[in-house]
């Protein structure tokens, strides 16, 4: 800094000396429309030169025509100018995209990412702003390497998860999120006001020790600039949403004739003996998918004096559901607010809160039930308002419309969350930090179940009206100091020390009752104040926790000449909810780096401008599996005495009394290239992490010991060890032509290949459900991807009697095969088929994940898109319900008729078959590619801006989901709830919605 | 301005300090707001012991799926449902094509496992605290722990005998015992609860000296033991309470619960429910809506699953005039063309329902209309007693004519006629009496095999299907310990 300064008064002097030919001035300011202080113009080979002042403004003498001006600072693109005649000149900075130079935080401290040595991905507000994702956790969908995204529905408020680096665990795979340091959930804040993203994905993340195993999401919030004016944004968009999918069903003569013919194979007489004139029937899909607005407005103000920063924010999100808007629907309200004061030299105070408020109201969704399954299944033949009184359709299908009539709930939560942090610089090199962020989040649902009939024996059919209630209060604070120690000895040594504590509680309670036989059976009287019925049974519960942890961590960092790199840290954490002899643990890690750049070698090329080489190892846990050492009594133990209930006692779960968390070793080899003057930067990683000490939930035990009595439980041990490895690459090629014409362009490759390496005794876990009644389709197993699918295998379909004679007999799997059903193979070959046939079908999880990015800028126009693509993945077709009358997809069009017909699709009967048993034909290829985003925008240009008297105005329309490409029949291929065993099961997932935007930037 | 920063400055500071030095201690891992009741601390009163005494009945609940494949795997009903794939480990073992691969078996084995477990928790710390009456809970603890051995033993045969609960690790370790061995505990057991308990229970439900006589004369019956047997069960036809009701429909309806006729019930409700995730914590009958006639529509009857459905050849063996046959088996043909009633067919469709374990109206099923029905299981009725002290009279050669007025004392209720065979032909008739006294309540697979007679079923292999193969996980945790029931 002194040494800038010196340079600029040095420069102001001469200059000043030799002050002649023309005078230039002229305002620099960013992409963003913000004044940029301090900025280098100097006029290129002389030392004539001055800096920006801080409104930007700049004025430079003695400059001859014809000569070049560069304006360089820090983090920004250099630019070059040639001088004409114009003396007034407007610059606009643009962001340095090689990023080298970018400051990323790593946890308790900073670092250029030039000087990192570990795999960390960056995703900044560019993406945020492009994007415009509903829930933060979007932005990281396709935009960083080895990160993937999935979200179990579309529906509004949906959620989504987050996986770095593959599903390591069979439990939580969700890595730790540290908001400006505190501990927080991504769906609370509003993505407007995120900065950066950073995410260590390697052993660096150590030093968050046991939270550190499932990768480290680290969210910079935006804040003030010091010495800037005050500035008001105001961005708001609204769109349309539709359905990006709706499935080829059966219309109603082509179900009345395969009705038909399924009574006429098992000689039965023919339900629609006249199917003319029956026509296309009640499209189902069309009734219960609509249109549903979106609508966000955002405001900023922000700014900042010579000791002081603010940034003030507020936004509203609402979204409906494009199916059942009324019923499905979202809000979200956050109100942000940062402040960063120096109290003194030595003394920075910064405080950041952040309100946000959600409501909900949701449909029944992706199960045996939901509204989806319901509308795939219905009847074609009946009338929207007709429902299956006589049980036609089983007893699970509805008619999807009542259904959703009948659905009454709504969920609001409000959170105050934050943090208050004090830096403190007693001497040049020292600064220790003391911050404490606490969370407070309340929430509140109620759900109202009518009296309803749908029909003889559906099992949805209610005769009592009950209405449920619950609040629950979730609290946590993280108190934190540390010290960074910085200092640079005998010239070329370099180093940063850093140790620190931690202290973090997280606690909360619950309360929820039910109350039953609701006034005039409305949900306008659905209150437990109002619902004044009896139960026998018990009708309120309670649950409270309270987990809490104490560390300490430490971490040196060395460079020598900013060449050779070395960092190791250590962090000991103590967790309460563990036993007491178990509880405390040392987690560590070392780095290394070494810039091939600056070696002399490789100093002059014109190819390479950056090339460091970088590796880590380490230990981390997973903070899962608390409380499992004790014995409780949460058993269930309800019978009945003297015809009334009566409660008792008995032993819950079985404890696991040695229990810890799991263990991540994690290794990873990496480089950071830039080409051509960081014309193209390239990071590529390859990882192998070995999840140890696997807590494995539900482990299977022997039934002996009791564990499936109500409310008692499998144990959850330390029993197993699963290996990831990949391979990560990231390619941006950035270049910037001119002010008129900028291009960017990012992919990122991930591979991920992982399976289970060990468990104790080999035992298999199963998790997952199929059908109704059917054994678990999902599996862990030694070998084994976590979550494979197991089931039978096809072998093409009987044609004739001879081909099922000459075949072994599947009698054992429920009924004896018949020509037009399907051949299992005998995979144990013992010559018999049954349930020890089963075999790997699948898996939920891609080999191969891809993002690409691509922007353009021409003249006020600007372009965007953003591509996603999940390749080699497997999702099971759930969401046909094995019974006769329900209605089918239309690939049941080209089922087998007879010999020759098909040999793919089985023949259709109402008698015995093996058909609906889980096999392959119900896996399928779910590997897609989809366009997530396409944008473009018009910004005004300066000079109408001037006029305006504002900063910036951009239009912009945008396209999210517009399309998607894959193989698969069902809603949407990325979906999956993200269990570990038991994901990628689809009963009809909520599909993403296609929207269509427009929106408007606004900055004063 | 200054003076005010400073001062905020030195608060905050203050802050830090004082929490640091109270959050960095060890005590703040320790000072967790939370529950603490422990398994291993509990039994400190005599309301202790009563808790953990109805966490060891509620698994009787549970027994709902014996009761179904008692009759699904005999001659008397087919598996029914909605298809061949709907519960495939019942249509397996209706086909008697049932292998260690079979999830409702592993449900027997693991429900009846957790019912000894819950019975063992009281009794391994039965001596922790001592108060008045305690025998009577410990007699009733026993008199459960026998009760589910004696299922276990029904089922697999030779199962692990442990007297406390048992841990990880013992299927390595602990054999299956031979059947004798088993008989011998369950046999311990109920002359304990025998020796302890009254003819009066304390509450309805609760097992009592009758209910542990009647077990007992049943236990030495399935081992041939016909002596003893009639020993037993005649004591408790002339010292218990109990007579036959003289009305037959009236037992399976609702005010014919916990009735004279009743030596032990297991009690349902409707008032709370469960889910399908969880079919053993409903408090309500799962069995009757599993039964129940598929898609009903119409008065009297509720809408079930279409499980478990009489064939023909059980209805053809009612006498004519047997007034138990329109009570034992709804023919839903004539019953809704009479009562304008609809429903839908479901596999297997006979056109017979178990009427006496069939969903009824006016019912609250709180929590899922199928899985919540109230209907009590008579368990052990004093028919069953009558029949089966007339059985061990017979086969055990010890006197014939006591055996008949047995016998005919239930034939009687029916409104037929005296038998008076004696000899093997008394024992046929008393195997045919069983047959249609207990049809539908589960009796009939165990009947025919403990009399040689499993053959009789369709597809029954002789030297296997007397016993159901242990679950093959059970198998593999054994890990060479436990090795699989002969055939399979």
């Amino acid at each position: 800094m002194r040494h800038t300064l010196f340079k600029i008064l040095t420069v102001f002097f001469v200059t000043y000396a030799s002050a002649q030919n023309i005078e230039i001035n002229g305002t620099v300011i960013d992409q963003f429309n913000m004044p940029i202080p301090g900025v280098n113009v100097i006029v290129k080979n002389t030392t004539n030169g001055v800096a920006s002042d801080f409104d930007g403004n700049f004025l430079i003498t003695d400059v001859t025509t014809g000569s070049t001006l560069v304006f360089s600072y820090l983090g920004y693109i250099t630019q070059e100018v040639i001088v004409n005649d114009n003396s007034k000149l407007n610059i606009t900075l643009v962001e340095d995209v090689s990023q080298l130079e970018q400051v990323v935080v790593i946890g308790y401290g900073t670092q250029k990412k030039k000087d990192i040595t570990g795999a960390v991905s960056i995703v900044s507000a560019e993406t945020l702003e492009a994007l415009k994702p509903i829930d933060a956790a979007q932005a990281l969908q396709g935009t960083s390497a080895g990160v993937s995204v999935t979200s179990p529905s579309g529906s509004p408020g949906g959620g989504f998860n987050i996986l770095v680096r593959g599903v390591s665990s069979n439990g939580n795979n969700g890595p730790l999120i540290i908001i400006d340091g505190y501990e927080g959930d991504l769906n609370s804040i509003n993505p407007s006001d995120i900065e950066t993203f950073s995410i260590l994905k390697d052993a660096q993340a150590a030093i968050y020790g046991i939270k550190g195993a499932n990768g480290v999401v680290l969210v910079t919030t935006k804040s003030g600039r010091k010495n800037s004016p005050t500035k008001i944004s105001f961005d708001t968009y609204a769109g349309i949403q539709e359905t990006t999918r709706k499935l080829p069903y059966l219309n109603a003569t082509e179900y009345a004739l395969l009705i038909n013919e399924s009574y006429a194979a098992n000689g039965n007489p023919l339900p629609y003996p006249n199917v003319s004139g029956l026509g296309i029937g009640t499209d189902w899909q069309d009734e219960v998918f609509d249109t549903a607005p979106i609508t966000n407005h955002n405001v900023t103000i922000t700014g900042g004096g010579e000791k002081v920063t603010y940034y003030v924010g507020g936004s509203i999100l609402e979204q409906d559901g494009i199916v059942a808007k009324e019923k499905s629907n979202f809000r979200r309200s956050n109100f942000k607010l940062k402040l960063g004061i120096d109290l003194s030299d030595k003394f920075k105070f910064t405080v950041g809160a952040n309100y946000f408020n959600t409501k909900r109201k949701t449909i029944n969704e992706n199960g045996l039930g939901s509204v989806l399954f319901n509308a795939l299944n219905y009847s074609p033949l009946f009338n929207t308002d007709q429902e299956d009184l006589l049980g036609l359709l089983g007893n699970e299908v509805i008619n999807p419309l009542s259904q959703i009539q009948n659905t009454f709930n709504n969920y609001k939560g409000n959170a105050i969350e934050g943090n208050f942090q004090l830096e403190y610089k007693p001497i040049e090199d020292l600064t220790i930090t003391s911050r404490i962020g606490i969370k407070s989040y309340n929430d509140k649902g109620k759900s109202f179940a009518p009296i309803v009939n749908y029909g003889s024996g559906k099992v949805f059919n209610t005769d009592r009206s009950s209405v449920f209630q619950f609040r629950n209060t979730n609290n946590s604070y993280t108190w934190e100091t540390f010290a960074n120690y910085d200092k640079v000895f005998l010239k070329n040594h370099h180093a940063t020390i850093t140790i620190g504590t931690s202290a973090q509680r997280v606690w909360g309670d619950n309360l929820s009752a039910t109350g039953f036989d609701v006034p005039n059976n409305s949900w306008e009287f659905a209150d437990i104040s109002l619902a004044n019925g009896l139960s026998d049974a018990k009708s309120n519960s309670s649950y409270i926790y309270d987990n809490r942890l104490t560390s300490y961590f430490g971490r040196i960092q060395y460079d020598f000449k900013g060449k050779y790199l070395l960092s190791a840290m250590i962090r000991r954490d103590g967790a309460s909810d563990f036993a007491p002899e178990n509880r405390t643990d040392y987690f560590s890690s070392a780095t290394a780096g070494w810039k091939i750049s600056d070696e002399s070698f490789l100093e002059d090329s014109k190819v390479i401008s950056f090339l460091k080489l970088r590796g880590s190892y380490g230990t981390l846990g997973n903070n899962a599996g608390g409380d499992l050492y004790r014995a409780l009594l949460s058993g269930e133990a309800t019978y009945v005495f003297d015809g009334a209930l009566v409660s008792g006692v008995a032993t819950g779960r079985i404890p696991t009394p040695n229990s810890v968390w799991e263990e991540a070793e994690k290794f990873d080899i990496g480089l950071d290239i830039s080409l051509f003057d960081n014309l193209i930067d390239i990071t590529a990683d390859y990882f192998i992490e070995d999840r140890n000490r696997l807590l494995i939930s539900n482990l299977p035990v022997s039934g002996i010991l009791g564990a499936t009595a109500p409310g008692a439980g499998l144990p959850t041990a330390n029993a197993g060890t699963t290996r990831n490895k990949g391979f990560e690459l990231l390619i941006n090629y950035k270049k910037y032509f001119s002010d008129d014409f900028k291009l960017g362009v990012a992919y990122n490759f991930t591979t991920i290949d992982g399976d289970v390496t060990e468990v104790k005794d080999d035992i298999i876990s199963r998790g997952g459900a199929f059908g109704v009644g059917q054994l678990a389709p999902s599996r862990m197993e030694v070998g084994q991807p976590i979550g494979y699918f197991y089931g039978l295998k096809t072998d093409g379909i009987f044609q004739n009697q001879a081909e099922v004679n000459a075949h072994p007999s599947q009698q054992e799997l429920g009924s004896s095969a018949a020509p037009g059903d399907f051949r299992y193979v005998d995979i144990n070959g013992d010559g018999v088929i049954n349930f020890d046939d089963r075999t790997y079908l699948g898996k939920p999880q891609p080999d191969y994940i891809m993002g690409l990015n691509l922007s353009l800028n021409y003249k006020n126009f600007d372009f965007s898109t953003y591509v996603y693509a999940e390749l080699g993945k497997e999702t099971v077709r759930n969401y046909e319900r094995d019974q006769s009358n329900v209605n089918r997809l239309n690939l049941y069009l080209n089922r087998w008729t007879g010999e020759g017909t098909s040999n793919t699709v089985p023949r259709t009967t109402i008698g015995g078959t093996t058909n609906k048993l889980f096999s392959d034909f119900y896996v399928e290829d779910s590997s897609f590619l989809r366009m997530q985003n396409i944008q473009l925008g018009y910004s005004l240009s300066e000079a109408t801006l001037e006029k305006l008297n504002i900063s910036k105005l951009r239009l912009y329309v945008s396209v999210n989901n517009p399309f998607t490409l894959t193989k698969y029949t069902g809603y949407d291929p990325a979906a999956t709830s993200g269990a570990a065993i038991g994901g990628g099961i689809d009963y009809g997932f909520y599909p993403i919605s296609k929207q269509f935007i427009f929106g408007l930037n606004l900055s004063l | 301005m200054k003076n005010y920063l400073n001062k905020i400055t030195k608060t905050l500071l203050t802050m830090i300090i004082v929490m640091g030095t109270n959050s960095c201690s060890d005590s703040f891992l320790e000072e967790t707001d939370r529950y603490s009741i422990d398994s291993e601390t509990f039994f400190n009163s005599e309301d202790d012991y009563y808790k953990a005494l109805i966490g060891a009945y509620d698994m009787l609940q549970s027994t709902y799926v014996n009761v179904m494949l008692g009759e699904i795997a005999s001659d008397n009903t087919l598996c029914g449902g909605e298809s061949a794939t709907d519960v495939i480990g019942f249509q397996q073992i209706d086909d008697m094509i049932h292998s260690p691969v079979n999830s409702n078996l592993k449900d027997i084995w693991n429900w009846m496992f957790a019912g000894v477990n819950r019975a063992n928790f009281i009794l391994e710390f039965q001596d922790k605290t001592d108060f008045d009456g305690k025998e009577i809970i410990i007699g009733e603890a026993r008199f459960l722990r026998a009760y589910y051995y004696f299922e276990l033993v029904k089922w697999f045969g030779p199962v692990p005998l442990k007297e406390t609960r048992f841990s990880l690790g013992d299927e390595t370790i602990i054999p299956r015992s031979p059947v004798a061995d088993v008989y011998s505990l369950i046999e311990q057991d109920l002359l304990y609860a025998i020796n302890n308990l009254s003819y009066v229970a304390p509450q309805t439900g609760r097992a009592t000296k009758g209910s542990a006589q009647a077990l007992l004369g049943k236990a030495y019956l399935y081992q041939d033991k016909f002596s003893d047997a009639a020993a037993v069960l005649e004591s408790l036809i002339q010292n218990g309470p109990y007579d036959l009701v003289s009305d037959y429909d009236t037992i399976f309806e609702t005010e014919g619960e916990n009735g004279e006729e009743s030596v032990f019930e297991v009690q349902y409700t409707d008032a709370e429910g469960a889910g399908f995730g969880c079919l053993q914590c409903s408090e309500g009958n799962v069995a009757v809506g599993f039964n129940g006639i598929r898609n009903y529509s119409g008065p009297t009857f509720d809408s079930g699953f279409s499980f478990n459905v009489p064939t023909q050849e059980v209805v053809d063996e009612f006498e004519n005039g047997d007034i138990r046959k329109d009570v034992a088996i709804l023919d839903i043909d004539a019953w809704s063309a009479s009562n304008g009633a609809t429903f839908g067919t479901g596999y297997e469709h006979t056109g017979y329902y178990n009427r006496k374990y069939i969903a009824r109206q006016g019912d609250l099923n709180t929590g899922d209309q199928n899985l919540t029905n109230p209907n009590n299981y008579r368990a052990i009725r004093f028919a069953d007693v009558l029949l089966m002290a007339a059985e061990a009279l017979n086969r055990g050669s010890i006197d014939d004519t006591r055996a008949l007025i047995y016998l005919n004392r239930v034939r009687t209720r029916a409104q037929l006629d005296d038998v008076t065979n004696t000899g093997a032909n008394l024992t046929n008739d008393i195997a045919h009496e069983r047959r249609v006294e207990l049809v539908g309540e589960g009796h009939r697979f165990f009947d025919l095999v403990r009399t040689g007679k499993g053959s009789e079923i369709d597809g029954f292999s002789s030297n296997k299907n007397e016993l159901f193969p242990i679950p093959i996980e059970e198998i593999q945790f054994a890990n060479g310990n436990w090795s699989q029931n002969p055939g399979y």
